[in-house]
């Protein structure tokens, strides 16, 4: 080290003070610092260090690498090829029953069914028929009708449900769940005969089957919170906490913090509420009991080709009723796709 | 504009886990205090307990002399800003900041005025129509910040604000809460487990472990006077070197034998033990790693050793040497100013030095209790041995079978039929 030498300091306050000290200085500095080198070592005067020698192998670098690339490529070729034979097998199969419906339901050469796939004369009879002389119109209606109000009270308890148990801790919470989950496994055919008795005591069967069915759908609706509650959980709860503190209530919280953060959820909670009627039959036909006022379009479609008889007079007008009951559902899921699949993969991957 | 005030203020989780102990504190009007602490010591829980968003088990908290218990957050008027920022991301950043301006129902352009003053202090004027996932982490900060900022609250909360940071951007960020500070004039109270921060930052530290506080003083007096082997070890980086040895009194003389170099214990340090009274024992001698110097050979209190690590650090080097005598590792800081080329080429791995230190930089802590030899306070924390590392837990049935696992991996395996 270098000799020390003893300097002033001198420090000036804000307030114009001027305190003078002696230097920091250890007394022991006065010893210069003494460093031993191991043996073998030397240090020149500008801090280089020789190293006593040691002899290394150099390795011969990899000739393999080049191969494994290529190797690499080639079979990585070879199995996307298989993945998109597989899948587009798959999906031919899959789709073959649209097609054929698509295809029955602008056959107009004969009205039952046939052997063959394409029509020999295309032509719209079956859709005027299907409009003009059944009871079409009023199953659609109903459907639609239920399918909105189901979409709207489900969406509003599915949601609260969520909320509730995925932030407020209280007691039989778990206990809760635990019980939701196991009476979800028992299959809903069990309550039938229940559910028919109590609803035709309140006179909401046969006719007035639709709101009986708007009653049994909507009423079980808690249950379905597992999604929405799944991806509650994934809104960090520090946002809860800030808005609290910035003097948000609970309620508060929810919809100025939570529902709009939620969006893909809530509209993913929309479509299966109002999804959830167009594809209901078997409860649906239990509750109508034969009256048309009261069936949905699984139910009324059905009732064309109920009996043999039927069967062959109605067989394509069923087929185009099919096809018409698709297409608000199939408009509705392209345009809100995107929230669809975020809504359902969005837990898993915000995490 | 408010004092904080607790009193025996304990938390136990519904698992019967104590997170805090019997915490007593009170915070001065515009008083920055700093909770510092390793990870699970409590310091967070007490900060959540203040803003109302953890219960108080026991004891109470006041706020400007009011108590606050059974006060939901939105009533304490607090202001808190958090770890993960906790920006509302469908807002954009002029709404973030005026979201609590809204609920309240504050007049347009008082908002307005509000929301642009903290927008031009915190420097992100231009990025006010923004969403907070176009914002870096550094201006996220700011940001949140700028949210706690509006609200003119009587207490400023903040939760690790920096750990979220790079290094470089949170020694900026550090500096402009230290200078945010006096243009906001509030109280703080900031919880880090980084020393540093609590250091630069705080008025006052308060030290905890383990849910009870070690040490409440300012940064210069829990530097320079640590109640406890904790607090000595905790403040300071690279962490002070602790060794095992004995302080021996002859007449009205003290010193103590590290590694077998007797080294005189004079002056201030010197007069204290004797008018504690301090008989001779053995002692734990705490020596920060900056205030131990290279020395001669001849020196008689040079301690020899052997370089095992050098760390360039650009104006100092960390030296990791091993005592010749005893064998153990200690940390030596040496500023490279001082140095020859030569000097500074010779400590490698393997070089002898000699190294040594002065009374004045030296602390004394019990074996048993690990409690400073030097401090006045009464109830300060005795170090609680043996008891945490100990997992009384049982193995479940997985662990058992990974464990068995493992263990048969040991031997080789036998071929079937031998």
């Amino acid at each position: 080290m270098t000799d020390t030498k003893k300097y002033l300091i001198e420090i000036e306050t804000p307030d114009g003070v001027l305190v003078t000290s002696e230097q920091h200085e250890l007394a022991n500095t006065k010893y210069s610092a003494d460093i031993e080198l191991p043996e073998g070592y030397a240090v020149s005067e500008d801090g280089a260090v020789e190293q006593p020698v040691e002899r290394t192998e150099t390795e011969e670098p990899l000739a393999e690498n080049k191969r494994n690339h290529l190797g690499l490529k080639v079979s990585r070729t070879i199995t996307n090829t298989i993945i998109h034979i597989v899948l587009i097998v798959m999906s031919i199969i899959w789709l073959f029953p649209f097609v054929c419906i698509v295809f029955e339901s602008f056959r107009v050469e004969s009205t039952g069914q046939v052997n063959y796939i394409f029509p020999k004369q295309w032509g719209l009879d079956n859709y005027i028929n299907l409009f003009t002389n059944t009871n079409f119109p009023r199953w659609f209606l109903n459907t639609f009708v239920l399918g909105l109000a189901v979409a709207v009270i489900q969406t509003i308890i599915v949601l609260a449900m969520s909320y509730v148990l995925s932030r407020i801790r209280f007691n039989g919470r778990k206990g809760l769940m635990n019980i939701m989950l196991v009476l979800g496994m028992f299959p809903g055919f069990l309550t039938l005969i229940l559910l028919y008795k109590l609803l035709s005591g309140w006179g909401l069967t046969a006719s007035g089957g639709l709101f009986g069915l708007m009653l049994v759908y909507t009423a079980s609706s808690g249950m379905g919170y597992y999604v929405s509650k799944g991806y509650f959980d994934t809104i960090p709860k520090s946002l809860d906490e800030a808005a609290r503190v910035d003097g948000a209530t609970r309620a508060q919280v929810m919809f100025k913090v939570i529902l709009p953060m939620a969006k893909p959820i809530v509209i993913y909670t929309v479509l299966m509420g109002f999804m959830a009627p167009w594809g209901d039959f078997v409860l649906a036909k239990y509750i109508s009991h034969y009256d048309e006022a009261g069936m949905n379009v699984a139910v009324g479609l059905q009732n064309l080709i109920a009996t043999n008889a039927n069967k062959s007079a109605n067989y394509t007008t069923f087929c185009a009723g099919g096809v018409v009951v698709a297409i608000p559902i199939t408009i509705l899921f392209m345009c809100l796709q995107k929230y669809y699949v975020e809504g359902v993969t969005g837990g898993a991957v915000k995490g | 504009m408010a004092t904080v005030k607790l009193t025996d203020v304990k938390k136990i989780y519904d698992n019967k886990v104590v997170a805090v102990h019997e915490f007593n504190l009170e915070i001065k009007d515009k008083e920055f205090v700093v909770f510092v602490g390793p990870s699970g010591c409590g310091k967070s829980t007490t900060l959540r307990m203040i803003a109302g968003l953890e219960d108080i088990s026991e004891g109470t908290v006041e706020i400007d002399g009011k108590v606050v218990n059974d006060l939901q957050p939105r009533d304490r008027d607090i202001a808190m800003v958090f770890q993960n920022y906790a920006l509302y991301p469908h807002l954009t950043v002029f709404e973030n900041m005026a979201f609590s301006l809204r609920l309240k129902k504050v007049p347009q352009e008082e908002v307005y005025k509000r929301v642009t003053e903290a927008a031009e202090i915190l420097g992100i004027t231009q990025y006010l129509t923004r969403k907070p996932r176009a914002l870096s982490g550094g201006q996220r900060q700011r940001v949140a910040i700028g949210r706690a900022m509006v609200r003119d609250s009587k207490v400023f909360l903040m939760d690790e604000p920096l750990s979220n940071l790079d290094a470089k951007l949170r020694n900026q960020m550090r500096a402009e809460i230290i200078m945010l500070r006096k243009k906001i004039d509030s109280t703080f109270v900031y919880v880090t487990h980084d020393q540093t921060e609590a250091m630069t930052l705080g008025d006052r530290i308060v030290i905890m472990k383990d849910g009870f506080i070690q040490q409440v003083g300012t940064p210069n007096e829990v530097f320079e006077m640590p109640d406890n082997l904790f607090v000595a070890e905790f403040i300071g980086a690279p962490k002070m070197n602790i060794i095992h040895t004995q302080l021996v009194k002859s007449g009205n003389k003290y010193c103590v034998v590290p590694y077998g170099t007797k080294i005189a214990v004079d002056g201030h340090k010197g007069e204290l033990l004797a008018s504690k009274k301090v008989e001779s024992q053995d002692i734990l001698l705490g020596v920060r790693p900056e205030h131990i110097v290279l020395t001669a050979k001849s020196n008689p209190a040079a301690i020899p050793c052997t370089i095992q690590v050098n760390e360039m650090m650009g104006s100092e080097l960390h030296l990791h040497v091993i005592t010749d005598e005893g064998g153990e590792s200690l940390i030596v800081r040496v500023p490279t100013i001082d140095l020859t080329p030569a000097q500074r080429g010779a400590m490698i791995s393997g070089a002898k030095v000699y190294i040594t230190f002065e009374s004045k930089v030296m602390h004394f802590f019990n074996t048993e209790t690990e409690v400073s030899l030097l401090t006045d306070k009464e109830n300060v924390p005795v170090a609680q041995k043996g008891e945490a590392p100990v997992d009384t837990r049982e193995m479940s049935k997985e662990e058992l079978k990974a464990q068995k696992k493992i263990e048969q991996m040991k031997e080789p395996k036998e071929k079937k039929g031998k």
